[in-house]
């Protein structure tokens, strides 16, 4: 779906900000561009969309390269996010999502439905939203209203530049959440540039690590994680890295891995859902809320008692049992 | 805040009373006598001013709107610096000077007044113009660029309605300075309001000087609040949203 074919960026004739890249993305992946400020990744995710020229190398979008793409064209066909949201002030929310639609030509009706539906995915009230300004919303209504944007003429690969970073800790935990609920549904093929390592493990099916220009490791957060390619990686994803990679996972993939400890009717017990966090399993436990936990599936029915050394049994035999993955 | 509302209301209840106080005495004394004797001589002397400060301000429009546009694309970058600085040294010479040098280019009468108003309103509106082009968000024309809107419809749907409200105070600015200059043609046989001013100031007769200085004053006065209403109808709401 979008190759990287030893891509590199050079300015002023000696600096490199992007240097030989090569990684392929599939459809409907969601690949975390992560690195340190000053890395390149925001340069390399602009390439693609051809607001940065490609200085040697090659990017190629459905087996074509961008060079040679209409420009414009392609960027109507291409979702772009960015951190400050980018709306447009002077245009009430509706112009700001159906612009795209607006310049390729979409009947009223087309456009009208597609807002609807936009806004409802994005959980914001169509009618009541369509008629205001980007002033008069808070900035995560602006920023959900910017991922609307970016889906508005339906494209097939969105670039996300940062774009939850301007967002307080709680409100962009909250869209995060609901952007992979989004993203479940649409599949879109997406990058995703990001300077976090929690929102990288979070968000990405797979991570692209770079450094100075550099691509460090392409592979998918739990390897990331667990088989750091070297030195720099390792640093970068910090010596709590187990704990980290306990995000990856949900109570579910737990339970189809070891088996619960039986479950008695005696006392109250705290009880979890299964599609929570094992990084939230985790700190219940630590905390002291509980000493053991009882899952409950989908119905409500409890499955079984879970502990902290079945945390750990999973952990070990997710990180020593687990076969080599590669991108 | 209440002592601020309360200063306010003092200046505006003085600032009343000296208008009231002025006008009574004109009236009281006649002042107004050379309007009311030869109102044809006025509408004449009136319309002349209207030509010249509307001819130089809608040139100046035309042009220094344009220009602006121009200098602020990222190829003309380099041509901002000549342009405005061009622009400035017209500001800088004496309104008088530019008069008198229009004079000797193209001779007494109104078109040298005209053409030495014209280049006097430029700066307003072509450094208003740069500077609100300049303000938009960086981000949003980035977004813009993203998401496949041309240079041209960048200028249009973002650059142009952002901008409007710099763009109309600058035009606002030049047009109220132009009107007060314009009593400046008669000096060049450019005619206009000046007429009487001038020819009061040399009689000692009050009466000519304040019924030509009054219509001018007032003339600037409707000017300006012509725009700013028309501020309010053309900026955007999103934007007066924004400023509040």
């Amino acid at each position: 779906m979008l190759e990287f074919k030893n891509v590199s960026k050079i300015y002023n004739g000696n600096k490199k900000a992007v240097d030989h890249v090569n990684f392929n993305v599939d459809e409907g992946e969601l690949v975390v561009l992560l690195g340190p400020s000053g890395c390149g990744k925001t340069t390399l995710l602009r390439m693609v969309n051809q607001l940065e020229s490609i200085t040697e190398g090659d990017i190629h979008l459905n087996n074509k390269s961008v060079k040679e793409s209409n420009k414009i064209e392609m960027r109507r066909k291409i979702g772009y996010v960015i951190q400050s949201n980018g709306l447009f002030p002077n245009m009430t929310i509706e112009k700001n999502v159906m612009i795209v639609p607006d310049l390729l030509g979409w009947d009223r009706k087309k456009q009208l439905d597609r807002f609807n539906y936009l806004m409802e995915l994005i959980g914001l009230h169509p009618d009541e939203y369509r008629k205001r300004y980007p002033h008069e919303l808070s900035g995560g209504q602006q920023q959900r209203v910017g991922v609307a944007r970016a889906l508005a003429a339906d494209p097939p690969v969105m670039l996300m530049d940062e774009p939850f970073g301007a967002l307080d800790p709680i409100i962009r935990t909250k869209i995060q959440d609901e952007f992979l609920q989004i993203q479940k549904e649409i599949k879109k093929t997406i990058l995703f540039v990001s300077h976090d390592i929690d929102e990288a493990v979070k968000m990405g099916d797979k991570i692209a690590l770079f450094r100075d220009g550099q691509l460090q490791q392409y592979n998918h957060p739990f390897e990331i994680l667990h088989r750091p390619a070297n030195e720099f990686v390792s640093e970068f994803v910090g010596q709590d890295r187990v704990l980290k990679s306990t995000s990856l996972y949900s109570v579910k993939d737990l339970v189809d891995s070891v088996s619960l400890t039986g479950y008695q009717k005696a006392g109250s017990v705290q009880t979890v859902q299964e599609d929570t966090s094992l990084r939230i399993v985790i700190s219940k436990l630590l905390n002291q809320e509980a000493e053991q936990l009882a899952v409950e599936d989908t119905k409500g029915k409890i499955k079984g008692i879970l502990t902290l050394d079945l945390v750990e049994k999973f952990l070990y035999k997710q990180i020593k049992e687990t076969p080599k993955r590669t991108g | 805040m209440k002592t601020k509302k309360r200063i306010a209301w003092i200046v505006k209840i003085l600032f009343w009373l000296i208008v009231i106080t002025f006008f009574t005495w004109t009236i009281m004394n006649d002042m107004f006598r050379p309007i009311v004797e030869d109102f044809g001589e006025f509408t004449h002397l009136l319309g002349q001013h209207i030509i010249i400060v509307f001819i130089s301000g809608l040139l100046a429009i035309l042009i220094s709107i344009p220009l602006g546009i121009l200098v602020t694309r990222k190829s003309f970058q380099k041509s901002e610096f000549w342009i405005v600085n061009m622009a400035n040294l017209g500001q800088t010479i004496p309104s008088l000077a530019v008069l008198a040098l229009a004079m000797g280019f193209l001779g007494i009468g109104m078109k040298a007044a005209i053409v030495a108003l014209f280049i006097y309103s430029l700066l307003p509106i072509l450094q208003n113009t740069i500077a609100g082009i300049r303000s938009v968000d960086k981000n949003t024309i980035d977004a813009a660029r993203g998401i496949g809107l041309t240079p041209f419809q960048i200028l249009i749907k973002i650059e142009l309605p952002n901008a409007a409200s710099s763009i109309i105070a600058g035009i606002r600015t030049a047009l109220v300075i132009n009107i007060g200059t314009a009593a400046l043609a008669y000096l060049i046989g450019g005619g206009g309001l000046g007429a009487w001013i001038f020819t009061g100031i040399r009689l000692f007769d009050n009466a000519f000087l304040i019924s030509g200085a009054v219509p001018v004053t007032l003339l600037a006065i409707l000017v300006d609040y012509f725009f700013k209403i028309m501020q309010q109808v053309l900026v955007p709401k999103g934007l007066r949203l924004a400023k509040k």
